[in-house]
């Protein structure tokens, strides 16, 4: 059973993986335009895009939040295992319970705060005002999904730790 | 509370839960969420880290991180890469050591189009050890200079920790990437130098081979059809940065749209292989952005709990001259280059690294490319050195670990002399930058 939603969950954080893959590509995408338009006069009345540099910035955030419960289920998220690799197995098990529970809480906290910054700033009807005007709750609400999206990855990691061997996990160790 | 016990609780506490293993974005927020319960008032100030998380990666200048990368993994997953060694192993045909100087040629020009020092050293390592070693090449011969120039990839742009190093640290990321260039072709020439010298004093590390020579076109044809039209896409990313027509993430997005334009024009590149090279890059850069959601704040924590300025007070108040501090910043960074990866050696050493470098008044762009140096440095120190791990994995059963770290100890030597010309003889990093800028 819990592996089944276990299944289904890693879908959806692969569907959120995917999402950032467009938002990357479309950013892209739109930089490029920025500069030819703003570069090379193709329609008389266009010359770049002016919101382009603060969406970029938004898109980058996304990318950030779609993809990191996906980087937690790959264990892309990179960390130094030196000290578990050199105490023993079991010893190293129990700290990779230790780390979990502190990660799940961490995110928990996380959550619970960005939710109530979300939605204090849609009770005060606060807004962005750039290049775009819109409402700041927007640019708030993925971070507590984004964590609460993460604390549960970090609860079928604890359950992958207890069914699995008793020793360290291979997660990633360099961004390099 | 006193800024000692702040340091303590700060970098002390990230340090051990780092150890520990926790992933590293995660222990800048567990320390986040402490420093905030204890420096920013409680409640508000926990609400105020979740928007500051939100402002963290909302940050144009870290842009260049996922476009950069994109760069590399388009290279990679179109095969593009075995393209480039193949038209460069056609030019070089009578030299000792030939296939040694192949891969650190093709590896100069990998860095100068993609930003991962992994995907370079495995790339290489998987193509080329198994043939130099089946030519009779020394497994320390085979590997060396592979894992070597797959480190300098770091140096040269363009480098995604090398945007992530200007971003943390304030240093100008334009200048930044150019004053990586002139270190970077300094270790690749040494490197080939040091290639031929080895083996025309002990031929048996290299014995010759018979070759298919080339001629007139032929010789030519993969150079001009592969390497020179790659090549130019890191001559437009750097001169449109550098001329001032693009920031450097509009730069690195041309350069990213022109590798995706280049790999259709040479029909390389299928949907799989653009989801393929998306999803690497979403990868790496997703994971490196959100170790930003923690760092940023991270620092900012430190600076308002007073540990900043008291450690920074502590290290000019000692009387020692910039240049010593420096120097010991410098071993600092080499040390923890044995046990950390690059991105924890940037977030544990910049808060207190960063306030020290501007309050002597030093060069923030020499200091910033020899602290790279000093990352490229760790990749490569062992027993940890990410890149050793890497050729590891990729080699041939008959190479054996003892054989990668003598491999790999005279290119330590060189790359300790470069940064020792750049710490005495700074216009070698700050030369290009202000010349280009």
């Amino acid at each position: 059973m819990i592996e089944r939603l276990s299944d289904l969950y890693g879908r959806l954080l692969s569907a959120l993986a995917y999402c950032a893959c467009a938002v990357l590509f479309a950013m892209m995408l739109m930089i490029c335009a920025d500069v030819l338009l703003r570069n090379v006069t193709l329609i008389p009345s266009v010359r770049g895009l002016p919101w382009a540099n603060e969406l970029t910035e938004n898109m980058l955030y996304l990318i950030t939040m779609f993809s990191a419960p996906y980087l937690l289920r790959q264990g892309q998220h990179i960390r130094v295992d030196i000290l578990l690799r050199a105490i023993p197995r079991h010893l190293a098990w129990h700290f990779e319970w230790v780390t979990d529970i502190l990660a799940f809480a961490c995110c928990m906290a996380l959550a619970f705060y960005g939710a109530r910054a979300t939605f204090a700033s849609y009770d005060s009807g606060a807004l962005t005002i750039k290049s775009l005007v819109t409402p700041e709750w927007w640019f708030l609400a993925p971070l507590p999904v984004a964590f609460v999206l993460l604390a549960v990855e970090v609860l079928f990691r604890l359950h992958r730790l207890w069914q699995g061997e008793r020793g360290p996990r291979d997660d990633a160790v360099s961004a390099s | 509370m006193t800024w000692q016990i702040a340091a303590w609780i700060l970098l002390g506490g990230s340090t051990v839960l780092l150890f520990l293993g926790l992933p590293v974005a995660f222990t800048f927020l567990v320390i986040n969420l402490v420093g905030a319960m204890l420096w920013l008032g409680g409640e508000p100030g926990l609400v105020q880290l979740a928007r500051n998380s939100v402002q963290s990666v909302t940050s144009f200048s870290l842009t260049p991180i996922p476009l950069f990368v994109l760069m590399g993994e388009v290279l990679f997953h179109t095969g593009l890469a075995v393209k480039v060694i193949d038209g460069i192993e056609r030019m070089i045909s009578q030299v000792p050591g030939r296939l040694a100087v192949v891969a650190v040629v093709a590896g100069t020009v990998f860095s100068a189009i993609s930003g991962s020092t992994i995907a370079t050293t495995a790339m290489l390592g998987s193509l080329l050890v198994p043939v130099m070693l089946s030519r009779g090449y020394h497994p320390t011969m085979a590997t060396g200079p592979i894992m070597a120039i797959g480190a300098v990839d770091m140096l040269i742009p363009p480098s995604a920790l090398t945007v992530l190093l200007g971003s943390l640290s304030g240093i100008s990321i334009s200048k930044l990437l150019i004053g990586g260039v002139v270190p970077g072709l300094i270790l690749s020439a040494m490197f080939v130098i040091y290639i031929v010298a080895r083996v025309k004093l002990d031929p048996k590390l290299a014995p010759p081979s018979d070759l298919v020579e080339y001629h007139g076109w032929e010789k030519l044809r993969p150079f001009v059809q592969y390497v020179l039209p790659l090549v130019s896409i890191f001559v437009v990313v750097i001169a449109s940065m550098s001329a001032g027509w693009a920031t450097p993430t509009e730069s690195a997005a041309i350069g990213a749209f022109a590798t995706v334009v280049l790999a259709l024009a040479y029909r390389a590149l299928t949907a799989a292989k653009l989801i393929a090279a998306l999803r690497g890059t979403v990868g790496i850069s997703g994971m490196i952005l959100f170790i930003i959601v923690g760092a940023t704040t991270f620092s900012q924590i430190l600076s308002f709990s007073g540990a900043s300025s008291g450690l920074v007070s502590l290290i000019t108040g000692q009387g020692l001259s910039p240049m010593v501090v420096i120097a010991g910043m410098m071993l600092v960074l080499i040390f923890l280059g044995i046990f950390v990866d690059q991105v924890s050696m940037m977030l544990i050493t910049l808060p207190i690294f960063m306030p020290v470098v501007q309050a002597f008044g030093v060069d923030q762009v020499w200091f910033g490319v020899m602290f790279l140096i000093c990352m490229q440095l760790g990749l490569l120190l062992p027993p940890h050195g990410l890149l050793l791990m890497t050729m590891k994995s990729v080699s041939p059963p008959q190479v054996r670990m003892g054989h990668i770290f003598q491999a790999v100890v005279p290119y330590i030597a060189m790359s300790i002399l470069v940064l020792a010309l750049v710490f005495f003889v700074p216009s070698v990093a700050v030369w290009l930058p202000k010349v280009l800028g």
